[in-house]
């Protein structure tokens, strides 16, 4: 069995600086797992690389389901089957939600009448039914724009998802619903990568392994417990802990 | 070189408001010249014929297949002149100049405004065929679109189209304009003007597809009663030249204007916007979005002015011109301006020009969609936000189309970027 998304040894830089320094993570098919670090550790970065930003000199190995993704274009990576769900996904005025979805799906070779029947399933069980005739991301809330984003993950049914931020910026309520869309999102075809900073998400998600990103490499992994050392001493006392 | 004579011929037996008006167009049209860039009208365009090139369509060449989008023709304007094909809707009186000004010369004088202040004005005040007067009379909605199907066909003429529009207090009406041509080389100066009374409500929806040889220089005048509201849409796809020169009078109190338009040049087209929209009235409100693509060598203008008179408290108005670069030759200008005499109003403009945005282009990536598709969407997405509002959407399904044609077109031929 393949993993959904293995990682080895991954360096990225930009110009001269080397922001991932050698990552390497592991996350197999039917799980969730979180990386947490500190601003600056180097997460957005991860994610942009994955996806393939291009501003990014890259070495090292990324599989998706046993397949290369280094190399690609990003078009090409998310019709392997990566989803990256934005920070901040960007507002495109104009393109209407459900026009888009259709135009993706296609593009991924997904059957018409299935696309369908998972915008209405998905739509009613996200609460995104009456965002599908608006903009693409247009004058939602912070909640509801991540909410879009896992909405288009499950129209398009990645092998591997990546939420970038995922609870930035929201509210207590906000952060509880987009946890119970990421929870209703598992399954034994996807494996998710949830990335956040606070560990309040994890609260109201139950993660399989939690990993701690800093400095560019994750430098340790764990169970709840890890999540519950950072809420108690914060990144300091686990980077003594670690010397 | 325009034949005299046929002014002189047109106003013998023509009712007196009438031929005195063709008279002072006349006296105006000998005594203009071809506009240059000096004026500040006509600033941004170079204009590359010669009115003395041309001549004057003596009657109504052949006319073009019919129209996609739209049922039934109300009223056709072939070479500048009109014929009604259809009974008029119950309320709805339609007829020439001539009838009008014979019947009722003090409501001619009201909805056809004494204007010359350029060559293709005084032209049309001097030359027009027949004019087309359509009225709703008070009190009246009209149901189904009044559809004027205006032709230009001779080459080597220059036509005078005159359409005025005239609403009554509390009527409401929803006219399509089609503005075509054949692939001649020709000229086309139509004039448009619509009067509204109190509490009149006007959906319009204007399409200009001139063939690729048309100098199309078109006028619009607005003028807005007491509490009148108007709601324009505005496409501009064809033309060597096409250009709109609009002015909007809020004169009455409670008056509201709103636009939405879009235009799409290509090859060596040029597209020139210029719109002056008058705020007179009190609690008057406007709102202008006009957005636009060139590609290829094409090149677009726009140029707003909003004006907002001393008097005129408590006015919101805002301009939008929103502008796509999709070729390195192509090139497109914005020329928002504010006028404000009175501190009693909120008030809005912007512009943009630029290329597709390399973010949106990343977010569509991002869910598996390839350059091409991606750059389809967006510039579908672009045009769809006003197509969406245009008061007639039976024409939206054409406009999409050749909008996207034009697009898929320069994607082939590898002329984005």
């Amino acid at each position: 069995m393949n993993l959904a998304l293995e990682i080895i040894d991954l360096h990225a830089s930009v110009g001269e600086v080397e922001i991932l320094k050698g990552l390497s993570l592991e996350v197999p098919f039917g799980q969730i797992h979180a990386i947490m670090g500190p601003n600056g550790s180097g997460k957005s970065t991860l994610c942009h690389v994955l996806a393939g930003k291009e501003v990014y000199t890259v070495t090292g190995q990324a599989r998706l389901d046993g397949r290369d993704l280094l190399g690609e274009p990003t078009d090409v990576r998310a019709r392997m089957g990566l989803i990256q769900g934005f920070q901040y996904p960007v507002e495109i005025r104009g393109v209407k939600l459900i026009d888009f979805l259709r135009e993706a799906a296609d593009e991924s070779g997904i059957e018409a009448a299935e696309v369908e029947r998972r915008i209405v399933a998905s739509g009613d069980q996200f609460d995104m039914t009456r965002f599908l005739t608006r903009s693409v991301n247009q004058d939602l809330s912070g909640g509801e724009k991540k909410r879009s984003e896992i909405f288009q993950m499950a129209i398009l049914q990645p092998k591997v998802a990546i939420l970038d931020e995922i609870d930035s910026g929201l509210d207590i309520d906000a952060v509880r619903e987009v946890a119970e869309a990421v929870e209703a999102m598992r399954g034994p075809d996807v494996g998710i990568l949830i990335i956040t900073h606070y560990s309040r998400i994890l609260r109201y998600l139950t993660t399989d392994r939690i990993h701690v990103m800093m400095e560019g490499r994750i430098v340790e992994s764990g169970g709840a417990e890890l999540a519950t050392e950072l809420e108690a001493g914060g990144y300091e006392a686990l980077r003594s802990r670690l010397k | 070189m325009l034949d005299r004579s046929i002014a002189e011929r047109r106003l013998t037996g023509e009712p007196a408001v009438l031929a005195e008006r063709r008279q002072a167009g006349l006296a105006a049209f000998e005594a203009s010249a071809m506009p240059t860039q000096a004026d500040e009208r006509w600033k941004y365009i170079d204009l590359d014929f010669t009115i003395d090139d041309l001549t004057l369509p003596d009657v109504a060449g052949a006319e073009l297949a019919a129209p996609i989008g739209v049922e039934r023709v109300s009223a056709r304007v072939v070479d500048g002149f009109v014929s009604i094909t259809g009974d008029a809707p119950g309320g709805v009186r339609m007829g020439t100049f001539a009838e009008l000004a014979g019947d009722d010369g003090e409501l001619f004088g009201r909805v056809v405004a004494e204007r010359s202040d350029d060559i293709f004005l005084a032209g049309n005040a001097a030359f027009s065929g027949d004019g087309l007067f359509v009225q709703v009379s008070r009190n009246t909605v009209v149901a189904d679109p009044i559809v004027i199907d205006v032709q230009s066909v001779s080459a080597g003429t220059i036509s005078f189209p005159h359409i005025a529009i005239a609403l009554d207090d509390n009527a409401q009406a929803s006219v399509v304009l089609l503005f075509r041509s054949s692939e001649a080389e020709l000229a086309v100066a139509p004039v448009v003007e619509s009067t509204l009374g109190s509490g009149a409500r006007l959906f319009m929806t204007s399409v200009q597809t001139w063939g690729r040889n048309t100098q199309g220089l078109g006028y619009q005048r607005v003028r807005l009663g007491r509490d009148a509201s108007m709601k324009m849409g505005e496409v501009g796809l064809g033309g060597a030249l096409g250009r709109l020169d609009l002015s909007v009078d809020l004169d009455g109190d409670g008056s509201s204007y709103l636009l939405n338009g879009l235009s799409f040049g290509d090859g060596q087209q040029v597209l020139d916007y210029r719109m002056v929209l008058n705020h007179r009235g009190r609690n008057t409100s406007s709102d202008v979005l006009l957005k636009g693509a060139v590609e290829d060598q094409a090149e677009s203008i726009f140029t707003g002015l909003l004006r907002i008179e001393e008097q005129a408290t408590n006015t919101s108005a805002f301009e939008n011109n929103r502008n796509l670069v999709l070729s390195a030759g192509a090139k497109a200008q914005s020329v928002p301006n504010l006028e404000i005499l009175c501190d009693d109003v909120v008030c809005g403009h912007g512009s943009t020009v630029g290329p597709l945005e390399e973010e949106h282009l990343y977010y569509l990536a991002s869910r598996g969609i390839g350059r091409e598709r991606a750059e389809r969407v967006l510039v579908k997405g672009f045009f769809d936000e006003v197509i969406d509002k245009l008061p007639a959407q039976a024409v939206a399904g054409p406009v999409r189309d050749e909008v996207e044609r034009k697009f898929v077109a320069a994607q082939e031929a590898g002329r984005l970027g």
